[in-house]
């Protein structure tokens, strides 16, 4: 098993000095899922979207290394071409950009960077057909502009196609569960379920228990205060379930 | 030398004032009486009215002091044959892919061998405003001797004194062309001379045509053009201007349009190239229940200003306009925006609307907007908006989570917003060109 990502005391703060991140330490090897959950205001947005390379977030601390490299010194676009993904928890509409387009650009700048040849249209296309059939995917979302209109669910669905076509080797959801109903929860489990392989590592970030019923963790780590406060396997979030997470603080 | 005035004129003029006396510029052509009169009367106003003021509202966006201390004089007489590779290899460049009518004016004059007019559908007139000048005098003079919408407009005077050609299209009542009119204008390398064009389009009642202008060259020349429409009641006309002058050019374009009752035009600009651009469409809603769709977009680098101006007169009841213009200035370039809707007391039951949104994309550039509503009438609908800002950041941050490099997930997002402006524009062909020069300019925006 490869070590994916390591992440080492790792500490970050917002632009007006508040710190959110205050030493997470955690690990996690190829094959494996691991879920991160927490409360509200735990820091769990806060480190997706350090491990992204979103501004406004300062690391003061702490080292994180992805592939044995350091992946705080990337550009976000290196991360995601050197097969970071991430899910968003709030997709960003792009008004006048094409879906179709906007992924084509994507994998075609993946490809370019491993120096693979770029996909023409014909071929692009054809990937696409077979992912979104796997996924169970209308194509009516390629046509719109990107997340432009969607709902709720098809904002998500169309984070998971988007992680599909893009193959990453490290994949965050974050919180791509909420607010969506059982079906939409269904097709996202699926996605993931289906990205699982040997070569891939997946970070599930989620307030619920309930998406991990259709994903299946082999870690479940749980956030408050910035720092990872209990480690287990898949029990650990139904004990999370049945018990809040008041009491794994006054544990 | 025989004196054109015999009151003291602005300095500034008094260069194309000796130059109009010597005749050098004229010694080609034998024209009319009547329009000779009226080029002298002409440049007589000019003298009068000298340079726009800095100061004066319609020209502080534009830095006429290179223009005032050196003065470019109208080309002189037919110019040499120009490098034909040249001019083709450009053509092929900025021209619609699949052209079907075209007029093409080298230096500001008419090239029978780069035009295309042997097809010309019936009902419909096109050529030279030389060869319109000998074979329908009757409708240039109506069109010329007509007085202007507003007689305060230096350029324009001095481009009647001194046009040298130009197109007339006049479209006969009831006929409907689908495929676009496609004029060229190219500037082939001289520096230092000045370009004035003087161009007519009639439509008839009920006729519906689209005209695509495109302005481009090399070398550092000023090109003074005015093109005057007028739209018969029910007549519906799209007008498409792109402007690709070379890096030093300056370039002014007037549009003067009048509408007839019931009748539509469809208007827009897009600015790309050159060092000082200006384009300016003056619209007055003459009968009841016309429609003016005016739509347009600069896109600005290093040290370019571009300027759009609008002024849409409602003097009838029951018009409507619908105005979308969207400026982009990377580097230290600087554009602006003016837009003016007036409805006059009795045009009741107007529509107009009126937006300008712009993006900056460096510290350095800028971009004013000035909207201006003056109405008179008590029950019409009229609004406004305005907005300039930068890239949205977190869609940026999106297109870069998904390994888009920074400068191409920049690139589509410029793209997209001036892209929006171009969507209503008709015919497809001429939309689908629009487009592809957008590309083409976004590429190298941000160098």
């Amino acid at each position: 098993m490869v070590r994916m990502l390591e992440i080492t005391n790792l500490h970050a703060r917002l632009s007006d000095g508040r710190e959110i991140l205050r030493g997470i330490d955690l690990s996690v090897g190829s094959s494996e899922v691991h879920a991160i959950m927490g409360p509200n205001g735990s820091g769990k947005s806060t480190l997706a979207a350090v491990l992204a390379g979103r501004d406004g977030y300062e690391v003061s601390e702490g080292t994180v290394s992805y592939l044995g490299r350091d992946l705080l010194a990337m550009e976000p676009d290196e991360r995601a071409r050197e097969g970071l993904f991430l899910a968003f928890q709030y997709p960003v509409e792009i008004p006048g950009v094409n879906n179709m387009y906007f992924l084509r650009t994507a994998i075609n700048a993946l490809r370019r960077h491993r120096g693979e040849p770029e996909l023409d249209a014909g071929q692009f296309l054809r990937v696409v057909r077979t992912k979104l059939k796997q996924l169970d995917i209308g194509e009516d979302l390629l046509q719109r502009a990107v997340n432009v209109g969607f709902s709720g669910g098809e904002k998500k669905r169309n984070e998971v196609f988007q992680m599909a076509m893009l193959e990453p080797r490290l994949a965050i959801l974050d919180e791509t569960d909420s607010g969506l109903d059982i079906d939409a929860l269904k097709i996202v489990a699926r996605g993931v379920n289906q990205q699982r392989s040997p070569q891939r590592a997946i970070v599930v970030i989620t307030h619920y228990q309930r998406l991990l019923n259709y994903v299946e963790p082999d870690r479940v780590h749980v956030l408050q205060g910035g720092r990872i406060v209990q480690s287990g396997d898949k029990s650990l979030a139904i004990e999370l379930e049945r018990r809040g997470y008041g009491e794994v603080e006054a544990a | 030398m025989s004196a054109i005035v015999d009151f003291p004129v602005k300095p500034e003029a008094r260069p194309y004032l000796d130059a109009f006396a010597r005749g050098d510029f004229t010694r080609d052509r034998r024209e009319p009486e009547w329009l000779v009169g009226y080029r002298k009367a002409s440049l007589a106003r000019f003298a009068e009215l000298g340079f726009p003021s800095r100061r004066s509202e319609a020209w502080r966006y534009i830095d006429l002091r290179p223009l005032e201390e050196r003065p470019m004089l109208p080309v002189r007489g037919p110019k040499r044959a120009s490098d034909r590779l040249a001019v083709r290899a450009r053509l092929a460049e900025i021209g619609l892919a699949q052209p079907t009518h075209r007029l093409v004016l080298v230096d500001g004059r008419f090239s029978r061998e780069f035009s295309a007019l042997d097809r010309l559908p019936s009902g419909v007139w096109l050529g030279s405003t030389a060869a319109a000048i000998a074979e329908r005098p009757e409708l240039l003079r109506s069109r010329l001797e007509t007085p202007p919408l507003d007689p305060a407009r230096p350029f324009t005077s001095l481009n009647s004194a001194f046009f040298a050609d130009g197109f007339v299209l006049d479209i006969a009542p009831g006929f409907a062309v689908e495929r676009p009119f496609e004029i060229l204008h190219l500037a082939s390398g001289d520096t230092d001379t000045s370009l004035h064009t003087r161009s007519v389009v009639v439509a008839g009642e009920g006729s519906r045509a689209a005209v695509i202008e495109t302005f481009s060259g090399a070398g550092a020349y000023w090109r003074n053009d005015v093109v005057e429409w007028r739209l018969a009641p029910g007549a519906e006309l799209a007008r498409v201007a792109v402007v690709e002058e070379g890096e030093e050019a300056l370039h002014f374009g007037e549009m003067l349009a009048t509408l007839g009752a019931a009748s539509r035009l469809s208007s827009f600009v897009l600015l790309l190239g050159g060092r000082s651009t200006r384009q300016e469409a003056t619209v007055r809603s003459e009968g009841e229940r016309s429609r003016c769709d005016l739509g347009g977009a600069f896109l600005l680098s290093g040290r370019q200003e571009a300027n759009i101006l609008t002024t849409v007169d409602h003097a009838a009841p029951g018009g409507e306009t619908c105005e979308n213009f969207k400026g982009v200035a990377a580097g230290r370039a600087h554009g602006a925006f003016q837009g003016r809707i007036t409805v006059r007391p009795g045009a009741q039951k107007v529509d107009a609307h009126q937006l300008s949104r712009n993006l900056v994309l460096s510290s350095r550039a800028a971009i004013d907007s000035k909207p201006e509503l003056e109405i008179y009438a008590d029950d019409v609908k009229c609004s406004h908006g305005a907005a300039v800002g930068d890239l949205d950041e977190a869609a940026l941050f999106y297109l870069r989570a998904r390994g888009i490099p920074n400068a191409e997930a920049r690139r589509m997002l410029i793209e997209a917003f001036v892209q929006e402006a171009v969507e209503l524009v008709e015919p497809a062909p001429v939309r689908e060109h629009l487009l592809s020069r957008i590309g083409f300019r976004v590429a190298s925006l941000e160098e």
